[in-house]
């Protein structure tokens, strides 16, 4: 998978640290409107956002990471990939994109066009998080290698079709962690793994 | 106030009186020469309609204005002497806006019953503020409306909603619409919560959901 913060023109300006704007609607749905014309024409195809499909995703996210935000400030760092790893698990969800015409410039073999809007989402969410862990951490992010393998994707897909949470495990893989896959989408279950 | 509000309903129902025309009529079941005939009267009467709502338009539009979208926030407002009239401009053309977005262009809004409901609170309480807008009925004719992205009866306090949201956000000149917009597919997303909220006009749950979003617009 090639660099995740090449659309990084796609991250709207904004006075506020991008950890605060994500959670706003209206940088959020810019966000993703941008990325979905960046990734249009990188990948040769059009991609459509409902955006009341998009707010209802919006709001869900929200709520999941108002629920499972830790109190221990220690955590912030690794809560800010698990936010990252639930709003795919949203999106993937209720998948707010379409890819109205067929990839042309990406590989047949490549997950663009197996699953062009599972990869889109995919890439947004690692996009958004690249910028705010820079911002915030000065880290760059990387990416698993292993994800160019297709193999990897159509798993996602699915599974992810029988449970959604599995989506959630497989950003965590993508950004170089190893989820719970018992409960991808626990935060408190990717805890007591990592202590035990 | 009163003229314009009054120039605002003549529009408001010389268009819902063209559309109610056209959609109770029906010429197909109708047998000759009677339908060829009622056809010509359906053409005229659609074209006289048509002429009226142009004229209405054009006056009420000389009058009334374009304002843009004001960008206050509810604090802005505090206890400012034209408080009420800032109030019920800004609530006009945000509502409109959002009804707009919504897909129910055609409803009415009194900027005269925002301006009530400001008077009547004496405070900026955004939660009270929504109660007395509902109950002031600044939203009017939402029964009509089939193509709203809400259902008939959550129209209007998602769209009440929506702007008091949008009031409650802290946002530039420049994101004022964008806010708008963000607010009113917010209120869309919340529309049972909100629904069931106002159904029981319970401020504490109408509040619970402002504190909730408002930063999130």
């Amino acid at each position: 998978m090639s660099d995740p913060t090449r659309h990084r023109d796609a991250i709207p300006a904004t006075n506020e640290p991008l950890r605060i704007a994500v959670r706003r609607l209206r940088w959020f749905k810019q966000a993703f409107l941008r990325h979905a014309e960046a990734y249009g024409r990188e990948l040769g195809c059009t991609f459509e956002v409902d955006e009341a499909r998009l707010a209802a995703v919006f709001v869900r996210w929200l709520q999941a990471i108002e629920r499972q935000k830790p109190a221990d400030k220690t955590q912030r760092r690794a809560f800010f990939e698990f936010a990252a790893a639930l709003m795919l698990r949203e999106l993937v969800a209720d998948m707010p994109v379409k890819a109205l015409t067929p990839v042309t410039l990406a590989k047949p073999d490549s997950a663009a066009s197996f699953w062009p809007e599972g990869y889109f989402c995919t890439m947004f969410c690692v996009s958004v998080h690249a910028a705010a862990m820079e911002q915030e951490f000065h880290t760059a992010t990387e990416v698993d290698p292993a994800i160019d393998d297709l193999r990897h994707w159509w798993s996602f897909k699915e599974n992810a079709g029988q449970d959604v949470s599995f989506s959630a495990g497989f950003l965590q893989k993508v950004l170089g962690s190893e989820p719970n896959w018992m409960f991808p989408d626990v935060f408190r279950a990717r805890l007591s793994r990592e202590l035990d | 106030m009163p003229l314009r509000e009054a120039l605002r309903g003549l529009r408001f129902m010389l268009r819902r009186g063209g559309e109610t025309l056209a959609e109770t009529i029906s010429i197909e079941g109708l047998p000759q020469p009677a339908a060829d005939l009622a056809g010509v009267v359906l053409r005229e009467m659609g074209g006289l309609v048509r002429n009226m709502d142009e004229i209405a338009s054009d006056i009420a539009k000389t009058i009334i204005g374009s304002p843009n979208q004001p960008s206050l926030t509810l604090d802005d407002l505090g206890a400012d002497a034209t408080a009420d009239v800032q109030f019920g401009a800004a609530v006009y053309v945000a509502l409109r806006s959002v009804l707009r977005r919504l897909g129910a262009p055609g409803v009415f809004v009194s900027e005269a019953a925002a301006r009530r409901a400001w008077q009547q609170n004496q405070m900026t309480d955004a939660a009270t503020l929504m109660i007395r807008l509902l109950n002031e009925r600044v939203v009017r004719g939402t029964t009509a409306q089939e193509a709203a992205r809400v259902s008939g009866s959550a129209l209007e306090p998602v769209a009440i909603f929506a702007v008091l949201l949008w009031l409650q956000s802290t946002r530039s000149e420049d994101e004022n619409e964008a806010a708008l917009d963000a607010a009113t597919d917010l209120a869309v997303a919340l529309a049972p919560q909100v629904a069931t909220a106002c159904a029981a006009r319970g401020a504490d749950a109408i509040g619970v959901l402002f504190a909730r979003y408002a930063a999130h617009v």
